[in-house]
């Protein structure tokens, strides 16, 4: 026993020499391995914790551990939206009462979240639409025989406001003209403009208000609508369960929305982004990057490019101002700016072209003494908003909701990601995508009485359509016709007559139509298994469901950690057969070198396998001390970092850390695979070396040096 | 007198591509225990394939080589490893001790292989044989520390220290100077009387083989002579009578 101890440390002994007596040979060899194993465990450590991170991101901002759809659906749930703009084809699972029920007879359940997500175009009145309704309204007033001193005054100030407006648009038009290929151009929106613009118009404008004022809303509003479109992706929910179960979530602005009330809920990073004022949120995208990221203008291209925009894009900011508020700007940046400029569009323009010197100050300047006077949000808290969506027959169906506030995910404020879902109450959506409610089904059955339609089969409906003169109306004999239709019309002409504070029974979110559901789990790892049980109580019970996991439910972005994970073995894989080649190299130079000296450990009477094992040791000695100082320098970066934290550098990066920073977790796991990875490669590398050695003849030793 | 080593009309062919090259032509030879020989003969004549049979590196490919009395055409690989490990000791024209190895630890080698022995009792045997060799003072020195005089002597240190009842030497002056070569002749001659180890060694210097109990001459892969010489009569070696019969020294 003793005996074999001796024998290996000899062999020890003689490998450690050897591999000192080529200390240069070991030092690159052990290089490379030292730094394969250090990627390994950095690389592993960093996308374990960043796979761990964005779970958490894309489960708890609203995936949750399982997505549950119909199985009969065309395409995949793509919860994160992916790249495409509109919806996934979803078939919609009728009953979500008995989905929930089935789904809660599985142990590992904790929750069930119902949901449809959709997008759709939303109009918020732009300021033009505002300032023209807010004329309308003192004209009504006055036509009303309200007078008086400040009634005037305000009167005067709203038609001095829509007359800069008319002016900043006729600038802007000209402005194109003077650009593009004037055929480009509609001439009646240039004589329009004119036309507005014109002191006649205004001359003769209390004269006719009402006439003046719906010219200049059909024919100059619309010249402005540019601004006042966006797009908003939106998940229809329970409003209540889906703030308990997605806990990261928390309202910013305003409140939730109320048990029983049709509301809506902006994601903070979507209003603003979308709603701010393109100005404002210019400013604030610099003032972060230059505090938080410690970027320069001078070095960014990217800053420089918002301040381009900032400082060319005035026009939105214009308009807000009406005579007295341009008067108030143009005192203020004159001093500001100590210019002798009159425009305040130029001397605008002169403020935020902004440099690292100046931004700070001018940012500060913006927020405290312009700010106050503008309108940052174009629709705030406490606002109706006017939903258009198609439904999934084409139709156009509207929806007025109130925004009760705006929420974010704890961690994750500035990720465009977690932050692309607006919320709003699952009845809402239900009418938006077009399902029929209890609500609607009244309201219909109403119209239908009041109109004295009567139910007509499919079959029928041309002859009754089109042979039935004494139809009065034929968009409610057309509602009356096919049921899915007449839930659209009804839609069209019901939507102004809604109270859209008008609430519903809190019942309702339980019973009806859902597109998918988020699953909570008790236990998280237990989710394939999970995943599986769902489908078979599916089956069980009928119902086509089918589940998938939080990653899969959040497509391309939850194959991220996946994908980088194949990059990073890749290179891992290449770094450790480029090693082993060299160190294949390197035992066979060496063995070559020493063919007298393994010939003469041989005559001496050392078996093969003692040759073997010295040269396999050389191998491990070098790939273990090389391979556990690279992983452990490896070990002492996460430590630190883990610390330390990474920065996220940019939003998108928010997401995948789950928050601004990433502390990284050292894995043991990954520690052992790095050894066992380097373990490997060292004795996959001297095979071929040790086979030659083995096959070295006693015989080389007596052949004597020439 | 029983014979350490016997050979009977052994030829050993090469393989040169596609040529064969015929290096031992059927020599037979009687080795008897205590023998002091010499195998002597030009460049090519076959000294070094002889050499090889007998230290059991290399088998016959026909006729026997019976090694202790064992017919090494008949031990596997293993066998003849183990049969040089614990019978034969080598020593080489080039002494080749392990460089990266110091002195005790080159002696100590073929024991550790053997592990038959305990560390202690390793020692004392390594530090006797040091002491054989005067150079009980360098044996933590590295190989490259010591001149050819002294690699010589630690190689025989090493070739001795598993008490093997023959020892195989290949030229084992000829990289040495004379009176370097005198004197490691001195000790080899010495260890031969002492011990009774069998010692045969090779070379083609006339002063070396004047020191031998015996000699065979090689030429062409036949023994051309055998002879008996007296420990002092070098001359004799010339007039010696061939013989193929083992001889008392």
């Amino acid at each position: 026993m003793s005996g074999y101890w001796e024998t290996f440390l000899v062999v020890v002994q003689i490998a450690l020499r050897n591999l000192f007596a080529s200390r240069y040979k070991t030092l690159i060899v052990g290089g490379i391995i030292a730094f394969g194993a250090f990627l390994v465990v950095m690389g592993t450590s960093l996308l374990d914790s960043v796979d761990r991170a964005m779970s958490g991101s894309i489960i708890g901002s609203v995936a949750g551990n399982i997505q549950v759809y119909s199985s009969q659906s065309k395409e995949d749930l793509d919860v994160m939206g992916g790249f495409a703009f509109d919806a996934n084809d979803i078939e919609p699972l009728p009953d979500f009462a008995r989905v929930r029920k089935v789904l809660m007879t599985i142990p590992n359940v904790k929750q069930v979240v119902p949901m449809g997500i959709n997008g759709s175009m939303v109009l918020s009145g732009n300021t033009v639409d505002l300032a023209l309704a807010k004329l309308r309204q003192s004209v009504t007033a006055r036509g009303q025989g309200e007078q008086g001193a400040t009634a005037n005054a305000a009167y005067g100030a709203e038609k001095d406001h829509v007359r800069q407006i008319v002016s900043v648009l006729r600038g802007d038009i000209e402005n194109v003209r003077k650009l593009n290929d004037q055929r480009a151009l509609e001439n009646v929106d240039l004589a329009s403009v004119s036309r507005a613009a014109s002191p006649e118009f205004w001359g003769k404008f209390d004269q006719d208000p009402l006439d003046s004022l719906e010219f200049l809303e059909n024919k100059v509003a619309p010249l402005a609508t540019d601004a006042d479109m966006m797009f908003l992706r939106y998940v229809g929910t329970d409003p209540k369960v889906f703030a308990q179960s997605f806990d990261r979530m928390s309202i910013v602005e305003g409140e939730a929305i109320p048990e029983g009330k049709r509301g809506f809920l902006f994601s903070k990073y979507m209003y603003e982004e979308q709603v701010k004022l393109k100005t404002a949120r210019g400013l604030d995208k610099i003032h972060e990057a230059l505090t938080v990221r410690h970027v320069t203008i001078a070095k960014d291209q990217e800053l420089q490019r918002l301040v381009r925009e900032a400082s060319t894009q005035v026009k939105e900011l214009l308009l807000q101002l009406d005579g007295p508020r341009t008067d108030l700007f143009r005192q203020k940046l004159q001093a500001v700016l100590g210019s002798q400029e009159t425009d305040v569009g130029k001397l605008l323009g002169q403020f935020l072209n902004t440099t690292d010197e100046n931004f700070e100050q001018r940012y500060a300047y913006f927020y405290k003494e312009l700010a106050p006077s503008l309108e940052l949000y174009r629709i705030r808290v406490g606002d109706t908003l006017t939903i258009k969506a198609f439904t999934r027959s084409g139709y156009v169906q509207s929806a007025n909701l109130k925004v009760y506030g705006t929420f974010a995910f704890k961690g994750l404020e500035k990720s465009p990601q977690a932050g692309s879902l607006n919320v709003m109450d699952i009845v809402s959506f239900r009418e938006l995508y077009g399902f029929m409610t209890d609500e609607r089904a009244q309201e219909i059955a109403g119209i239908r009485q009041a109109s004295g339609a009567k139910e007509v089969s499919r079959e029928n409906a041309e002859a009754e359509l089109f042979g039935a003169a004494e139809a009065k109306d034929a968009a409610n004999t057309a509602a009356a016709t096919v049921d899915d239709l007449s839930t659209e019309l009804a839609g069209l002409g019901g939507t102004h007559r809604r109270d859209q504070d008008k609430g519903y029974d809190p019942a309702q979110l339980e019973q009806g139509v859902i597109l998918n559901a988020a699953v909570l789990l008790n236990d998280e790892k237990q989710l394939d298994q999970t995943v599986a049980d769902i489908e078979a109580a599916g089956k069980r019970e009928g119902l086509p469901l089918k589940a998938i996991t939080w990653q899969k439910a959040a497509g391309l972005i939850g194959q991220f950690a996946t994908l980088m994970r194949v990059v990073l073995f890749t290179a891992v894989l290449i770094i450790f057969a480029v090693a082993l080649v060299i160190i294949n190299n390197a035992l066979v130079m060496a063995t070559l070198e020493r063919v007298r000296e393994i010939g003469t450990l041989r005559a001496v009477g050392a078996q093969r396998r003692f040759i073997l094992a010295m040269l396999v040791l050389e191998s491990v000695v070098v790939g273990l001390v090389f391979g556990a100082s690279g992983a452990a320098l490896g070990a002492i970066l996460i430590t630190v970092l883990h610390h330390v934290g990474i920065a996220a550098f940019n939003d998108v990066a928010t997401f995948f850390f789950s928050g601004p920073r990433l502390y990284p977790l050292l894995a043991t796991h990954n520690l052992l695979l790095a050894l066992g990875i380097v373990l490997f490669v060292s004795v996959v590398s001297s095979i071929y070396p040790a086979w030659i050695a083995m096959r070295i003849s006693p015989r080389e030793a007596m052949q004597s040096e020439e | 007198m029983t014979a350490i080593v016997s050979i009977h009309n052994a030829t050993k062919d090469y393989r040169l591509g596609k040529v064969v090259v015929p290096a031992l032509r059927g020599v037979s030879l009687e080795v008897a225990q205590g023998e002091f020989l010499s195998i002597a003969g030009p460049s090519g004549s076959g000294k070094t394939t002889l050499l090889n049979l007998i230290g059991c590196v290399d088998t016959p490919t026909t006729g026997t080589v019976e090694v202790a009395g064992r017919n090494t055409a008949k031990l596997s690989e293993r066998e003849l490893t183990k049969l040089r490990l614990n019978t034969i000791g080598f020593i080489f024209q080039s002494f080749n001790l392990v460089g990266v190895l110091d002195v005790f630890r080159n002696i100590e080698l073929p024991l550790l292989l053997q592990r038959a022995l305990s560390g202690p009792e390793r020692e004392k045997r390594v530090f006797e044989l040091l002491d054989r060799v005067g150079l009980r003072d360098h044996a933590r020195h590295r190989p490259n520390e010591l001149s050819g005089g002294q690699r010589q002597r630690v190689a025989i240190a090493r070739a001795l220290v598993t008490r093997p009842s023959l020892v195989l030497a290949d030229e084992p002056t000829a990289n040495l100077d004379s009176v370097t070569g005198q004197n490691i002749l001195d000790l080899m001659k010495e260890l031969n009387r002492t011990e009774k180890t069998t010692f045969i060694f090779s070379t083609h210097d006339a002063r070396v083989m004047a020191h031998a109990s015996a000699l065979i001459r090689l030429a062409d892969g036949k023994l051309a002579e055998r002879g008996e010489l007296g420990p002092t009569t070098g001359e004799a070696a010339e007039h010696a009578a061939p013989s193929s019969a083992g001889a008392a020294p």
